[in-house]
């Protein structure tokens, strides 16, 4: 198996105001928020890091996708480092996370065409994408309906066929269907299998159960910035039930241990 | 390069294709300047304008009618003769402000003169009304004159002094050239900083507060770039909405100073690309300043509480045109931006000699800050610290 995203023991911690002190009922300024994490997503999986609110996974994503560095370790992506080659990374990679938003004045058709250019793609490639994943995701109908007036489910299409247009070789969506309807959440899990099978390499995070025993093919499970699990759903016992339990498991000892 | 261009499009787009802030940003500055210098000179004048006064004479001479009756074209006052029986009356109606001024001559004036003589004159005047002052200064003119005519009947000329007053002939262009170097390089700061103001923190303080920024730092698109692409933009949009203000002031030019000043005519158009020149270097170090406040800030909020005091600073920059005789000779001074641009213009608008020096170093000294907040700018669009701050 070819490991396309290898995560090397990475740490990172955050400096909390006051504020930020307060609401998290905490005396210490530090907060070591992703705490030695490694682990690899191989060509043609989905990797789901499961976890709950608040476990590091959102901060590991964001390293993953540049828009933070680690404090020390590092990440290759597609043979680019993360530390070195930023940019490199950036190209090979579709990110989506709740805090990337789109401008509300425009419209997706109107976006879709500027990230392309962006990114230095050709014109007819940007039609053709742009046809191919408006036309799958059903952005289509509104594709000329501004931002601002689209509803949550909408605005996520938007998000993951701008993520997606470059046609990346690395996926990571950060809690991809949170705050969906069952319909659309369908439409990006489908979407999502249909990438894998199309040899792409991909990593979400969730805490829903459900999603990783239906799509993933391995899962890694994350509680305060650590590791504590990563084996394949098979190996898990291959059902969301079996799941829960080894979840659920790790954080009781996890806090015992606390 | 194309990357700059794309990000520079988009700014563009995201200002012109919106017709609220469209209007806001190129025709409000410009349409409210008008009005309100438009306003400013109409009150002025009609605060100045000349009005007939009402003048109430005991006892007049021809003589001194000859000295007040105008002359052709002149405002008319309504002068009428009282007998002495009915000064009280006229008396309470200047306290009421609804008459002007009495002039109480003695009985006989002009007969009774011989050596020696002396005769009191009365006036009467309410110094609580503008008008009333104004005539009466006016009148007590007229009265000096008759007063001296008089003199002469009795002792001929007994003058002493005899003025010749002689001047070079009145450059007009210099006093208009003196009149705008006052005024206007106060007022193109502000318009060049209002300008960036309203659209700068928007476009990145904005953008960061509502995370379109981070969606932007995602694409494999150089910091520097995106820093570029921006700051391009801003300028040129800051300029347009500039040059809008600077359209309406000039426009209410004739009602602020009055019709008969021309001063679009006294400069050529050397004197106009200097200017345009001057201000499209001026514009990129303010978007400088605006854009690294705006990245250096928290939320739009806090951009608009940070860039304040600059612009007020800026202002104080500014007022220092209304002081001093012509620009500033100290050569290093106009590496000082800002400074630069109020001592350059100052310096065009009244066609100093040694401009090209000025504007060569004030476009050098522009240059390179824009340069150096560019780069600033690329590293905080760089560190997660300032652009992920919470």
């Amino acid at each position: 198996m070819e490991a396309q995203v290898i995560i090397k023991d990475i740490t990172k911690t955050f400096i909390l105001s006051k504020k930020q002190q307060k609401i998290e009922r905490v005396n210490n300024k530090h907060k070591v928020a992703v705490n030695g994490l490694s682990f690899e997503a191989y060509k043609g999986e989905i990797y789901g890091l499961l976890g709950p609110n608040g476990a590091g996974k959102t901060t590991a994503l964001r390293c993953i996708s540049t828009l933070i560095k680690p404090d020390s370790g590092d990440i290759i992506v597609n043979g680019h480092s993360v530390m070195t080659d930023p940019e490199k990374v950036r190209e090979s990679i579709g990110f989506l996370t709740s805090d990337l938003k789109l401008e509300a004045f425009f419209t997706p058709n109107y976006l879709f065409d500027y990230f392309a250019h962006l990114r230095g793609i050709d014109e007819n490639i940007i039609q053709t994408r742009k046809k191919q994943l408006f036309e799958k995701l059903g952005i289509d109908r509104f594709a000329e309906v501004k931002v601002g007036e689209l509803s949550t489910g909408m605005c996520q299409k938007v998000q993951i066929a701008i993520s997606l247009l470059h046609d990346p070789a690395v996926i990571v969506f950060d809690e991809p269907t949170n705050g969906l309807d069952v319909l659309t959440a369908k439409v990006v899990t489908d979407y999502l299998t249909e990438l894998k099978n199309a040899g792409k390499t991909i990593i979400i995070s969730t805490h829903i159960f459900s999603v990783v025993e239906k799509i993933c093919d391995r899962v890694g499970i994350i509680i305060n910035g650590k590791l504590l699990l990563a084996k394949t759903i098979g190996e898990v016992g291959g059902t969301e039930a079996n799941l829960e339990n080894q979840f659920f498991d790790l954080v009781a000892s996890e806090s015992e241990e606390a | 390069m194309k990357s700059i261009w794309t990000i520079f499009k988009k700014e563009w787009d995201r200002v012109i294709k919106d017709k609220r802030l469209l209007f806001s940003v190129m025709i409000l500055p410009g349409l409210m300047i008008f009005l309100i210098y438009t306003f400013m000179g109409t009150a002025m004048s009609s605060l100045n304008a000349d009005k007939p006064g009402n003048i109430a004479i005991v006892n007049p001479t021809s003589a001194f009618a000859d000295i007040y009756t105008p002359d052709e074209g002149e405002i008319i006052d309504n002068v009428i003769t009282i007998d002495s029986t009915e000064i009280d009356t006229y008396k309470d109606l200047v306290d009421a402000g609804e008459w002007d001024l009495i002039i109480d001559f003695p009985e006989d004036l002009e007969t009774g003169l011989v050596d020696g003589y002396q005769e009191t004159l009365e006036i009467y005047l309410n110094g609580n009304e503008t008008q009333s002052q104004i005539i009466y200064q006016t009148y007590r003119g007229y009265l000096d004159e008759y007063s001296e005519a008089l003199s002469y009947q009795l002792y001929n000329d007994t003058t002493v002094l005899v003025f010749v007053i002689d001047s070079m002939t009145v450059d007009n262009n210099k006093i208009i050239g003196a009149l705008m170097a006052s005024l206007l390089p106060m007022l193109v700061v502000m318009f060049l900083f209002s300008g960036a103001m309203s659209i700068g923190p928007e476009s990145i303080a904005g953008e960061k507060e509502r995370g379109t920024m981070a969606t932007l730092l995602v694409t494999p698109v150089k910091r520097s770039q995106i820093a570029m692409g921006k700051v391009a933009s801003l300028g040129v949009l800051s300029l347009l909405s500039a040059i809008s203000s600077f359209i309406g002031i000039i426009l209410s030019f004739p009602k602020l100073f009055g019709e008969d000043i021309d001063f679009t005519s006294i400069y050529g158009f050397g004197e106009y690309a200097m200017i345009l020149g001057l201000l499209f270097s001026t514009v990129f170090v303010i978007v400088g300043v605006i854009s690294v406040v705006s990245a250096y800030a928290k939320n739009l909020k806090e951009a608009g509480t940070l860039i304040t005091p600059i612009y007020l600073l800026t202002i104080v920059i500014g007022i220092s045109s209304m002081f001093g005789e012509g620009a500033n000779t100290s050569w290093w001074l106009y590496l000082l931006p800002i400074y630069n641009t109020v001592q350059t213009l100052i310096a065009i608008l009244t066609f100093d000699s040694n401009i090209t020096l000025y504007m060569m170093i004030t476009i050098f000294s522009n240059l390179v800050f824009t340069a150096l907040l560019i780069l600033l700018l690329n590293r905080m669009f760089n560190s997660e610290k300032i652009m992920f701050s919470k």
